[in-house]
């Protein structure tokens, strides 16, 4: 485990855990704000270039996410786009055992790419 | 026999934490299984969202009201508050947004839709409209709504439990 930061906004808590090879981001709690896109595209955005300067991967964690409304999707979907795209590795972790993240989360299968750049991972 | 839940919202985003528990503790105590319990509890937090977002409050006394109902053979949530009938986008958008939901044979193609034109739009564009399409793909609900005589906007999403 490398260096561990927590970024908290109401019930939803982010930690960013740069290792030597891939930045983990774990959500966790809910995401309920009105705007989660104007507390996670910043850091989303601010990760992706960091990592992409530094040759990591990206790791989106969302298995211990209890809730998260719509409007949380969007910065997430905006940067699957950008990597997409452009540069970066992301993969999007989710938890295929929790019904409503593998409806959710499956679907972002579009953004994958076939070089595996981009990667959508339901696990456990 | 039908089991009911009626909530009043003040149209504040810090009622979200109570709707989402309030509504999470309702459905489990009817019996719903914890699948279940997310799914549904999504649905009244969509519809309670988007009611806060784009309903009309003049009045400080103006609640949302939420009223669910779980029966045997189905889930109902309906979402009533004040609306602007004329001149608002706001009841077109949302009447646009059903007509679209419907012309999808499957609501996950709705939803990919949606999701695409998402990433499509520029990074400032905060507005998702990802919540309808969420209810009727995660949610397997109809949607339906109506305005009444008060200008009073009702949006219902109906699930089949059987």
């Amino acid at each position: 485990m490398g260096t561990v930061q927590t970024y908290d906004n109401n019930q939803l808590h982010v930690e960013v855990d740069a290792a030597e090879r891939a930045v983990t981001l774990r959500f966790l709690g809910k995401s309920m704000l009105r705007e989660p896109g104007e507390f996670l595209l910043p850091l989303l955005l601010k990760t992706l270039s960091e990592a992409i300067d530094g040759k990591k991967r990206i790791v989106l964690d969302f298995r211990e996410l209890a809730y998260m409304n719509s409007s949380t999707l969007t910065p997430v979907i905006k940067i699957l786009e950008r990597a997409r795209v452009g540069k970066g590795e992301i993969t999007l972790v989710y938890r295929k055992a929790l019904k409503w993240q593998d409806i959710s989360f499956s679907a972002l299968v579009i953004f994958q790419t076939p070089d595996g750049r981009i990667l959508i991972q339901g696990e456990g | 026999m039908d089991t009911e839940l009626d909530l009043r919202v003040k149209a504040d985003w810090a009622e979200m934490g109570r709707v989402n528990e309030e509504a999470g503790g309702f459905l489990a105590a009817c019996g719903l299984g914890a699948e279940a319990v997310q799914m549904y509890t999504m649905v009244v937090c969509e519809l309670v969202e988007n009611a806060i977002k784009y309903g009309v409050f003049v009045d400080e006394e103006d609640r949302i009201e939420v009223h669910v109902t779980v029966s045997p053979v189905s889930v109902s949530v309906q979402v009533t508050h004040h609306c602007q009938v004329t001149g608002g986008p706001a009841l077109g958008d949302l009447d646009r947004t059903v007509q679209w939901l419907r012309s999808y044979q499957a609501p996950f193609e709705a939803y990919v839709a949606r999701m695409k034109a998402i990433s499509r739009e520029p990074l400032d564009a905060d507005k998702s409209g990802l919540g309808l399409a969420r209810i009727t793909y995660e949610g397997r609900a109809l949607l339906d709504f109506y305005v009444d005589e008060n200008s009073r906007l009702s949006v219902s999403a109906v699930s089949s439990l059987v």
